[in-house]
């Protein structure tokens, strides 16, 4: 394959206007008209019934699979079980050829788009009609789906005019959609009466009666599965499930979260060969069982059935809600991701059906703000996957030797990146500077300031001013706290860590600090280098191992997040470090939910009226990756002086997403722009933060937009008033 | 006309399962998902709201299923016969006028309140071909035929789904495909109405 310029396909794919526009649009009205779609219905119960199917079903995959073709064998279908898209190619020509089929229509199926289905016809000789109508104009472009629901949203209503022009030869105005509608109509009825084979996907396959469900909305795909007198499936097996009432617990959430609808027009299920009408080689009229084949596509799912992560991708349904929320998604559109399947899941789908090798090229693209974690009908952990995904490419590739090198020489070593910074904080920076923030960085750096100021280094990080904050602490402290700054606390917002430090002696905690804390780890693994990450997470856990305390808190949801949870998943096959990782992680606390708890107890989380107006930003990794999103908001309702004002879209990542804001300054800056947009519409002076990495990126952007609107730390914000 | 099931109400729904209480719902949702719904007390006033729909399109062909398993609705596809329009009801008849006809009647098992859909029996290539190719879709179903949600929808399906063709019918064929902008009919009917009869069975 030839070596892709990534950034510059997003560049091109952020200048078109057209997609821009639509995907913009619809990312701001589906998330509303998805709920409504959910009305009256528990959505979290039907997440969890389908979650427990689909999960279920792939633990007895090969049973189903067996069932699945015994039902059908016995109704008089043909089954054919494909390892890859060569061998369904072989076997659909070959079924054309004994069945004298000239012409085929298909309704939609991501998995033939997978294996470039299409192909094969044209050296045969053999006419193939797309005809769900964006997958009929995306195939007249030569184009791929951006999207498995909307495969044309990419275009506009006068680019779809032009693939109409070009299949059928006569002018079509742009501006009238029903006609070009009815135009599609009566051409493509011809290519379905006329077709001798049709062609459908399956959205499930049921093993105790063998039939198959369709879901569409044009009805495409109830004509392609009567009018021919061929009906041929192509089913993975990841749509298997046991019984006609499973389906049930997709049927609820698939339109919902599809199309927002509660039922698409057409839900049909077709079980086994069914009668046909059609007039044969004489012209005479014949009424005779349709010949039904069935083709269960493996292409690399038997294998991720076995394993107990990928698995999980069994539970995807090709809702492609998951792309609806992704801020990446809906700014970049699906091409870039370069293979037929976009956003997270499809990240991890070609991973899994094309090789680790092709997801690496845009595995960049999940920023894991786990937004659609919190949508997905069989939720599917997204974000995960692809960790897993990273670190097995890891495995076998090693880690990209840039990303390496800057953590062990910089993260890793606190002590070299200690050097690095205050020689550049004295020297590099000075002429840049502007108050607490640079604008513009020169020559090739230049990037990292366009469309947002950096902060400047702080000029005495916070490890120097330990000694002196320690001499505040109380005589009798109620508890030990050993609070772990991670690397942008502890060099870039070093007054905010100090900040940190007062509010907790103000509730009477001893703060200690061991100096020989690293890096959190964050940064290499997300990469996927697991073994580097288990080397940082050892140097840390041993740090705090001597100082004792009660508990270990760190102002950054993201440190946290990697402290608590992923530290504990790095010690599988390792008892000793388990154990010392286990010891470690029960201890670990975010600020603001720990701070929010001894408010409690000590009376101070009061209601205070009004005052200047606040509004608080929701970190992905605070809000979804902790849970995190009451305390600060009560915190603020505590705080005198000030009054909280929510803005829009509160939860959305702001773009910085660790090092993603820096390598892809491009998508990162719309993200930031629309968070900026949205804090000054709600007329705040003050937009508060609970992480570092917010707090740079939303600082930045508040700074080099001139807005005048500050950008504090909720330690800040409490520290001020104490 | 072959079926999934010859008799969906004594072999196919469960106790409990189906209640005309459940009817108000299914109408919200339906009329939502673009249907129209005409409920009438007996078949005497269906076959009039019938006659006032084909005035109102004026087919120039019909095709019609459902007449075989129902004597009453046979009898009112035998008068529009004989009022001198083109109606076709044998399924090689139906097989030629398929593309040509322009209101397509046909019959639903029950209803599912939750979605607004009709649960619809087409084993039949012709009751296929008739609910799809014509722009029109006019649909007969019992109104007292209702259950609450797709979930008791599919469990009754799978009680007698052994071989064949079903499925649910929400309102009209419709894409988005353009731009987003909702349209309908493009491969399926743009117009699906419901005639709900309330007293079905007697003339069964």
């Amino acid at each position: 394959m030839a070596e892709r310029n990534l950034k510059q396909e997003i560049q091109k794919k952020l200048k078109d206007d057209v997609m821009q526009g639509a995907l913009s649009k619809f990312a701001e009205q589906y998330p509303g008209s998805r709920l409504n779609a959910y009305k009256g219905q528990d959505i979290e119960e039907l997440r969890e019934e389908l979650r427990a199917m689909k999960h279920d079903a792939v633990q007895h995959i090969d049973q189903l699979a067996d069932d699945f073709e015994a039902s059908l064998r016995k109704r008089g279908t043909e089954v054919f079980r494909a390892k890859d898209g060569q061998a369904v190619k072989d076997y659909i020509i070959k079924i054309c050829k004994e069945n004298g089929v000239k012409r085929v229509v298909k309704s939609k199926s991501m998995a033939s788009e997978e294996i470039h289905l299409n192909e094969c016809f044209g050296e045969h000789d053999i006419r193939v009609k797309e005809t769900d109508l964006g997958e009929w104009m995306i195939a007249i472009a030569g184009e791929r789906p951006s999207h498995m629901v909307m495969p044309a949203i990419h275009m506009n209503r006068y680019q779809c005019a032009e693939m109409f022009e070009q299949e059928l030869h006569h002018e079509v105005p742009g501006e009238d959609i029903p006609n070009m509608i009815q135009l599609a109509r009566k051409n493509l009825r011809q290519e379905f009466l006329q077709a001798d084979m049709g062609i459908t996907g399956a959205n499930f396959g049921i093993a105790e009666n063998g039939a198959i469900g369709l879901v569409t909305n044009e009805g495409n795909a109830r004509l392609v599965t009567t009018l021919p007198r061929i009906h041929v499936v192509l089913i993975g097996y990841e749509k298997l499930i046991p019984k006609t009432e499973d389906a049930a617990k997709i049927l609820r959430l698939l339109p919902r979260n599809g199309t927002c609808q509660r039922m698409t027009s057409y839900m049909t299920m077709v079980d086994g060969p069914t009668r046909v009408m059609y007039k044969d080689a004489g012209g005479k009229v014949v009424e005779t069982d349709r010949k039904q084949y069935v083709i269960l596509l493996d292409n690399g799912r038997l294998e991720a059935a076995k394993d107990p992560v990928f698995q999980q991708a069994y539970q995807c349904v090709r809702c492609a809600s998951c792309l609806n929320v992704c801020p990446i998604w809906t700014l970049v559109g699906g091409h870039v991701y370069g293979h037929v399947y976009s956003g997270g899941i499809g990240a991890i789908l070609t991973g899994l059906f094309n090789g680790v090798d092709t997801f690496a090229q845009f595995s960049d693209l999940c920023i894991g703000c786990r937004k659609c974690t919190t949508i997905c009908p069989g939720k599917i952990p997204i974000p995960d996957i692809i960790d897993e995904l990273r670190s097995r490419y890891v495995q076998k590739h090693g880690a990209p030797g840039m990303d390496k090198t800057m953590f062990n020489m910089v993260l890793n070593d606190r002590g070299m990146f200690h050097k690095l910074l205050l020689k550049a904080g004295s020297i590099g920076q000075a002429p840049f500077k502007k108050g607490k923030f640079i604008r513009h960085l020169p020559l090739f750096m230049e990037e990292m300031t366009k469309g947002r100021s950096l902060p400047t280094i702080a000029s005495e990080p916070f490890r120097d001013r330990v000694e002196r904050l320690s001499r505040k602490n109380p005589s009798k402290p109620k508890k030990r706290v050993a609070y772990f700054s991670g690397c942008n606390m502890d060099f870039v917002f070093a007054d905010t860590s100090e900040n940190v430090v007062k509010v907790l002696q103000s509730l009477g905690m001893e703060v200690v600090y061991p100096i020989e804390q690293a890096c959190c780890g964050k940064p290499i693994l997300g990469v996927g280098d697991r073994e580097a990450g288990r080397e940082t997470a050892k140097k840390n856990i041993a740090a705090f191992e001597k100082v004792n305390a009660d508990v270990i808190l760190s102002a950054c949801p993201t440190c946290t997040e990697t402290l608590h949870e992923t530290y504990m998943k790095l010690f599988e096959n390792d008892p000793e470090w388990k154990a010392r990782a286990r010891a470690f992680c029960s201890k670990v606390r975010e600020f603001s939910s720990f701070v929010a708890e001894e408010y409690k107890k000590t009376g101070r989380m009061v209601h205070t009226k009004g005052g200047e107006k606040v509004t608080y930003h929701d970190s992905c990794h605070m809000k979804r990756g902790l849970g995190i999103y009451e305390e600060p908001r009560a915190l603020i309702d505590a705080t005198p002086g000030v009054e909280l004002v929510e803005m829009h879209n509160c939860d959305k990542c702001c773009g910085m997403a660790g090092s993603f804001g820096m390598k892809y300054q491009e998508v990162s800056i719309p993200m930031l722009n629309e968070k900026v947009d949205n804090i000054k519409a709600t007329g705040a002076a003050t937009a508060v933060v609970a992480c570092p990495a917010c707090m740079m990126q939303i600082g930045g952007g508040l700074d080099k937009a001139e807005t005048g609107i500050q950008t504090k730390h909720i330690a800040d914000l409490l520290a001020e008033k104490l | 006309m072959e079926k999934v099931c010859r008799d969906w109400a004594s072999q196919a729904f469960g106790k409990g399962m189906v209640k005309a209480e459940y009817w108000d719902d299914f109408e919200v949702n339906a009329k939502a998902a673009a249907a129209e719904i005409f409920r009438v007390k007996d078949f005497s006033e269906g076959e009039a709201k019938l006659n006032e729909l084909l005035q109102e399109y004026a087919p120039k062909e019909i095709i019609a299923v459902g007449g075989d398993e129902n004597s009453a609705i046979k009898n009112i596809y035998d008068k529009i016969a004989q009022s001198g329009r083109k109606i076709y009801t044998g399924k090689y008849d139906i097989y030629e006028h398929r593309d040509s006809a322009d209101i397509g009647i046909s019959t639903a098992e029950f209803c599912v309140a939750e979605t607004g859909s009709l649960c619809v029996d087409n084993y039949s290539y012709e009751a296929r071909v008739t609910s799809m190719l014509p722009f029109v879709n006019i649909v007969f179903v019992n109104a007292n035929y209702v259950v609450k949600d797709v979930t008791v929808a599919c469990k009754i399906i799978g009680k007698v789904f052994n071989k064949g063709y079903v499925g649910f019918v929400t309102g009209p064929s419709r894409t988005a495909d353009i731009e987003r902008v909702l349209s309908l009919g493009v491969h399926g009917p743009n117009k699906l109405l419901i005639i709900a009869v309330e007293d079905f069975e007697g003339v069964r």
